[in-house]
């Protein structure tokens, strides 16, 4: 569904991606793992057109992402994206965050979209915050609403930046708890994490980032408790130990 | 008593200048609302040329004396075949000039907005105006209003510029009274409290706006 095909991106003289090459299929729970500044935000960035790629070249269904084309307002309405700081509107309440897309984007009716919307809210265990300004929810209850907010366009998968490195460790469970319903009614997703448990039981698939390459990739079981490459190795050491 | 005296006898000529004087408020305050608006937006837009030219305009205008952009329009463009009657001379002036100050409003506030804001609204695939429209200047007009209140109170007291451009507003109404009446205290102190009265309105409709757009 989403295609990767020797994709290389640069920001000034630092080359960030060197040549990623790979496929998120349907129906598929991706895990990105690897340091920081290894490059797997920016890899997800250019899957959603925030950030152009110089060389290679993305595709969703076929359709080449391309940042300064109009055609990747479709492609973002198709494959959304929640991020690491939730990035709420904080002049609109809960629900109007999550009908903001389907009513002034897709041109769905209010009704209609409302009722989506509170069907959504109360999917993340939030119907009865509905009503309530993004300022006046937790950080996990935030991250809930983003979370409604891109399955409100009804897409065909969503792109998650570390969607619970800005919360407090006692929150991380309550969103992992979210994804995890998401992977199971068949989402597509590809996830950029820390949360090596979740990679393992939720994930399908584990790629390995390092220095702007995919280094290793297999099922999640696989990667995560028997990597082959040395890289892999070292990086799951030290996060584990931690 | 006298002071109250001469005041009912000078306040009918005055308050004519009031009128003028809130009607020239108000035009500049559309004109460099709109084009303020319109510099803002250019700059954010990262488009190079756009950026360029609302820099270079705000940067020349600014630059200028408010007096001499409004001799210039008054009495030079005209050569150029464009007759301006003093009163929309000294709108367009003012606004002009209004609009950079504006416009510096607008980009601080514009600026401050969190740039993940600008993703999320891109993320569900909105194009620019609708993110402007829906997302960015309903965020920014929260930051802008206060420094806004303050430059309506400033355009107030500058239309008497207008007044170097024969446009018989309150304070030119006032040096006519008082060079025919010689009475310059009670003029001026008339005028002074015209002025005062004038930005009251203003006041509250500041705070009226930032009760208005403020509140979550």
């Amino acid at each position: 569904m989403i295609q990767l095909d020797n994709v290389h991106k640069k920001f000034g003289n630092l080359e960030v991606l060197k040549g990623i090459d790979g496929e998120i299929r349907q129906g598929e729970v991706v895990c990105l793992i690897g340091a920081s500044g290894s490059g797997k935000s920016t890899l997800l960035r250019c899957i959603n057109g925030l950030e152009s790629y110089e060389e290679g070249q993305i595709t969703i269904d076929g359709k080449l992402v391309d940042r300064k084309d109009p055609s990747i307002r479709a492609l973002r309405t198709s494959v959304t994206m929640v991020f690491q700081r939730f990035n709420l509107f904080p002049h609109r309440t809960a629900l109007e965050n999550v009908t903001e897309g389907p009513i002034y984007v897709k041109g769905e009716a209010r009704r209609e979209a409302e009722e989506h919307g509170r069907e959504l809210l109360d999917r993340m265990g939030l119907g009865a915050k509905a009503e309530t300004y993004p300022t006046s929810l937790s950080g996990g209850q935030q991250q809930r609403v983003a979370i409604a907010r891109a399955l409100a366009m009804r897409p065909k998968a969503i792109l998650f930046d570390e969607p619970t490195s800005a919360l407090d460790p006692e929150l991380v469970g309550e969103v992992l708890g979210a994804m995890r319903d998401l992977a199971n009614d068949g989402m597509t997703m590809l996830v950029v994490t820390h949360e090596m448990a979740f990679a393992r039981e939720v994930g399908d698939r584990v790629l390995f980032m390092d220095g702007g390459l995919i280094v290793e990739e297999g099922p999640a079981e696989r990667v995560l408790t028997d990597p082959q490459e040395d890289r892999t190795r070292d990086f799951l050491r030290r996060v584990l130990n931690k | 008593m006298q002071f109250l005296e001469n005041s009912g006898r000078y306040l009918p000529l005055l308050l004519q200048g009031v009128g003028i004087t809130i009607a020239l408020t108000l035009a500049a305050l559309v004109i460099s609302t709109l084009l303020g608006l319109v510099w803002a937006l250019m700059r954010y837009s990262g488009i190079a040329p756009l950026v360029f030219v609302s820099k270079a305009i705000v940067n020349t205008v600014r630059g200028i004396p408010i007096l001499v952009q409004l001799f210039y329009i008054y009495f030079v463009l005209p050569e150029f075949g464009i007759d301006l009657s003093a009163f929309q001379a000294g709108a367009l002036g003012l606004g002009l000039a209004y609009s950079c100050y504006m416009a510096e409003n607008f980009r601080a506030g514009l600026e401050a907005i969190d740039k993940g804001q600008i993703e999320a609204a891109q993320s569900i695939g909105m194009k620019w105006s609708l993110m402007m429209r829906r997302v960015i200047l309903p965020q920014a007009i929260r930051t802008v209003l206060p420094p806004y209140g303050n430059t309506m109170i400033m355009l107030l007291k500058d239309t008497s510029q207008a007044s170097v451009i024969t446009v018989a507003e309150l304070t030119m109404r006032g040096k006519l009274v008082a060079s025919s009446t010689f009475d310059n205290m009670t003029v001026y102190t008339l005028v002074a409290l015209l002025y005062l009265a004038l930005s009251v309105p203003l006041v509250i409709l500041a705070s009226y706006l930032e009760r208005r757009f403020g509140a979550r």
